[in-house]
């Protein structure tokens, strides 16, 4: 046998021990292939796809990348972690330092070969699926059919390759074989407590209240300014919440005898405690990275649905058509039929409507204001099935939209009530209730008037057009087509709601797929660092177990103790992610002072939930395991 | 106190192997019975089985009158931890844990009050000479000191059998004579019962009774006269009787 031999033995004929290291490391691979195999698709090389979208792949790509290479180095050092007997062992029996670094150089050598070939055969079974989804995520009128992706395949392979290569060397170098007694006792010997102070604990506290403070005092664009220093100042104070202020509480409850001298409490605190300092980082590191995951997916989706919803909020019809301030009664008529044309050669069955919108001066002749008769308001109103106003003889009722104000300031109704409506015999009717409604948008209110009070009024100082078209549900396709001819035909004349969003989410898909692709990169491999934390101590706790069981312990006490176990590990990192991202995201809501409260519940939500499912299935089989020891 | 009746144990599997057969044996309240015999004659099984851990094929184990192996799983584990104590070879103590909290530990998950945990703990810490190192760390002790750390947490509870697994196995002999004393003494003073397997023909010596077994069957009983020195002389003359390696050094009476 060879010393080659040897290592390449060392791990084909132990594949139980290597098996989480490995499928972390092909896990990355498969991610990385599958994004290339996305960002060579040769849909994209067509002009279909900008520039911009392949430099975003381009940088994202690299995002996945450097990432790789810090996920697979903490793998690779907490998989050493576990095999620190072994190598005292080997040192033991006279292996020099160099030998026992060109064995994990050359294991790690042969891992990566085997993590790199078997993560782009598995990234090519998932490529049809992702390809699928890319597809529907985004808006591109070519399919994404399969192909052979023979160059993310030699992209992929290349990048790896070099990646555990440069992992091999660096890590046979800082591999720490200092004193072989340490390695012996490997396992039993703490690796301490980070140290606790009291004042850095209360700093932990006070950074991460200033950050939050911060984050949710600014407004508007003062958000901007306020990003990097409170990033910077909430990140510190994790890191210090975890090294620091949670070692001191674990301290606190260990030397309180009544606490931790009860029931289970001594096995679970004692083990925390034990562990503390790759528990604070492991901690840190999940916070940080689920944090990101949180916010980038959080703010592209409410970014989102920032831009549609308020679209769609304040566009009830499916069509309108409003001329340019100088068009002529002609061309207006011209354009008007050519409208109906099109919904005609489209086969849509659409109601139109059409009303002249009429401004007055108002009683203190310093602006306009649109007055409109309460038949016509009814007659919009039919047409999309708001409510129709019932108004007595000398009404006025104020209607705003406060979905069409984007900024703050005083609202559109507060003006208008003050105000009146002026006859032209000089009486003036006081307004007597605002409402809400989306039938007719003007940003700045208007009022709604009796027809008979509306005949009074006299002139109007300027007057225009409004056409309305609603179409009847279930056209979509033929509204998008009737869509694009109509903004190509009357340019911005013409404005289909349907057509707009279409037009927003194709250029939006790709940033989203990106963004949601990076997202779910960085929260799954935040899992598997919990789940690396958790299986690496897996040996210790099932001796500790085996131990225990020998003396004494129940079947519902083993769960307790382990299920708070693995519930702390896994949700003390999360919890403190999703209020990171819950502020992040109010900040975000701040910016652009639109209420994100839904976006971000179910984002949020629906990482919490994911993040329950997956501690109920690794305790099941966490606790399978303890359990398989014992008896 | 403890009576086993027509114990017998078969272990299947593609050859069922039988490891136990018709063991009929019978401890008194406050007797110190070992057990020894050669390597896979079934020492190792028939503790297991008087300690619960494993089950009998056949026969009938009773202590102070109960049958054991009736009760469900967790009931038994509550019976484990009140009425046996156990001492392992490779002491079974954790290291996260410091000594005092190894001690007390059967306790805690009880739910004692703390005063009393520390003042038992304290009590047999000082009788057994371990008050010194009562904040340290497992990792941190010698063997000799890790085994009367476990014999202090299996006392803890005042159990009315202690089960000893090769309790010198991993000592030295100045260390061995300490820990058979300690049991001696509260064996004594206690009035615990002790059940101990051991190789060790020296620790033997220390109690009322050494029972051999070999090849899963009772094979003789001696009993302790008034010197230790004889008896253990009677002992190695056993062992060389069976065939096991106690003839090495032949014997020279005094």
């Amino acid at each position: 046998m060879t010393f080659r031999q040897f290592a390449f033995n060392n791990v084909l004929r132990n594949k139980r021990m290597y098996i989480a290291y490995f499928l972390s490391s092909m896990f990355t691979v498969m991610v990385f292939f599958t994004f290339a195999i996305f960002a060579y698709h040769p849909a994209f090389s067509g002009g279909e796809v900008n520039d911009t979208a392949r430099f975003g792949m381009g940088v994202a790509g690299g995002i996945i990348y450097v990432f790789s290479f810090f996920f697979v180095l903490y793998s690779m050092s907490s998989f050493l972690q576990s095999r620190k007997k072994e190598f005292g062992l080997l040192m033991m029996l006279g292996a020099s330092n160099k030998q026992v670094r060109w064995m994990v150089f050359l294991e790690n050598i042969l891992i990566g070969f085997l993590a790199t070939v078997s993560g782009i055969l598995a990234g090519l079974v998932f490529a049809k699926a992702i390809l699928l989804i890319a597809e529907n995520v985004l808006i591109i009128s070519e399919s994404l059919y399969f192909y052979f992706p023979t160059m993310a395949i030699i992209v992929t392979f290349a990048s790896f390759m070099f990646l555990f290569f440069c992992i091999s060397v660096f890590v046979s170098i800082i591999l720490r074989t200092n004193k072989l007694v340490n390695l012996i006792k490997g396992d039993k010997q703490s690796k301490g407590e980070p140290k606790a102070s009291v004042i850095l604990s209360v700093l932990a506290a006070m950074l991460l209240l200033v950050g939050y403070g911060t984050a949710l005092y600014v407004k508007g664009v003062q958000v901007v300014f306020a990003l990097i220093p409170v990033v910077i100042v909430v990140t510190l104070g994790t890191y210090l919440l975890f090294t620091q202020l949670s070692v001191y509480v674990v301290r606190r409850l260990k030397s309180n005898k009544p606490i931790f001298w009860r029931k289970t409490n001594m096995l679970l605190f004692s083990d925390l405690s034990f562990r503390m300092k790759d528990n604070a980082r492991t901690f840190f590191m999940v916070a940080i990275i689920s944090t990101v995951a949180f916010s980038a997916i959080g703010s592209l989706y409410g970014f989102q649905s920032y831009l549609t919803k308020g679209i769609q909020e304040v566009n009830p019809y499916t069509f309108t058509y409003s001329p340019w301030g100088g068009d002529s009664e002609e061309v207006t008529k011209k354009d008007i039929s050519d409208f109906n044309a099109i919904l005609k050669e489209e086969n849509i069955d659409a109601e139109m409507e059409s009303m002249e919108l009429t401004y007055f001066e108002t009683p203190e002749k310093d602006r306009n204001v649109m007055i409109v008769r309460a038949s016509d308001y009814n007659r919009f109103a039919t047409l999309i099935g708001a409510t129709e106003l019932d108004l007595k003889e000398n009404e006025a009722i104020v209607v705003e939209q406060s979905g069409a104000i984007l900024m703050d300031g005083t609202k559109a109704s507060e003006v208008l009530m003050k105000s009146s409506v002026l006859l032209e015999n000089g009486q003036e009717i006081q307004p007597s209730r605002v409402i809400e409604s989306e039938v007719l948008l003007e940003i700045n209110g208007y009022y709604v008037v009796h027809d008979q009070v509306y005949d009074k009024l006299g002139t109007p100082v300027r007057s225009e057009i409004n056409v309305a078209w609603k179409a009847k549900e279930g056209q979509h396709d033929q509204v998008l087509q009737a869509g694009k001819k109509l903004s190509e035909q009357l340019e911005y004349k013409a404005f289909s709601v349907d057509y707009t969003l279409y037009e927003i989410n194709k250029a939006y898909g790709p940033i989203l797929f990106i963004g949601l692709f990076i997202g779910i990169v960085f929260f799954v491999s935040a899992g598997s660092f919990l789940y690396f934390r958790l299986f690496t101590d897996l040996e210790g706790e099932k001796r500790k177990f085996r131990s225990i069981a020998k003396i004494g312990l129940t079947q519902p006490e083993l769960k307790k103790v382990v299920n708070r176990q693995v519930a702390i590990l896994f949700f003390l990192p999360i919890v403190v992610a999703l209020i990171h991202g819950a502020v992040a995201l109010t900040a975000l809501s701040r910016l652009f002072d639109y209420n994100l409260t839904v976006e971000s519940s179910i984002v949020l939500g629906s990482f919490a939930f994911i993040q329950i499912i997956y501690f109920i299935v690794v305790r099941f089989f966490y606790v399978k395991q303890v359990n398989r020891s014992i008896m | 106190m403890l009576k086993l009746s027509k114990v017998s144990k078969i272990y299947e599997g593609k050859v069922a192997y039988r490891a136990l057969t018709d063991i009929n044996f019978e401890i008194e309240k406050g007797e110190f019975v070992a057990i020894m015999g050669p390597s896979g004659s079934g020492k190792t099984t028939l503790l297991n089985i008087i300690s619960t851990n494993d089950q009998p094929t056949t026969g009938e184990v009773e202590i102070d009158g109960n049958n054991p192996h009736k009760l469900n799983k967790n009931a038994l584990a509550k019976f484990r931890r009140n009425e046996l104590g156990f001492i392992f070879q490779d002491f079974n103590l954790m290291h996260t844990l410091t000594v005092e909290e190894n001690i007390v530990l059967p306790l805690t998950l009880d739910g004692a009050r703390v005063k009393d945990m520390k003042e038992k703990a304290k009590r047999l810490a000082n009788s057994l000479g371990i008050e010194s190192i009562m904040k340290k760390r497992i990792y941190e002790i010698s063997g000799g000191q890790a085994q009367r750390v476990a014999i202090a947490r299996a006392m803890i509870h005042e159990p009315k059998l202690l089960l000893a697994d090769e309790p010198t196995g991993n000592l030295d002999s100045k260390a061995s004579k300490d820990v058979m004393g300690m049991l001696v003494s509260i064996n004594e003073k206690e009035r615990t019962s002790l059940l101990m397997v051991t190789h060790d023909p020296q620790a033997a010596s220390y109690s009322d009774r050494v029972v051999f077994i070999r090849d899963g069957k009772l094979h003789s009983e001696i009993h302790r006269g008034e010197s230790r020195q004889a008896f253990f002389q009677k002992i190695i003359d056993m062992l060389s009787l069976m065939g096991g390696d106690g003839n090495d050094f032949s014997s020279v009476r005094i």
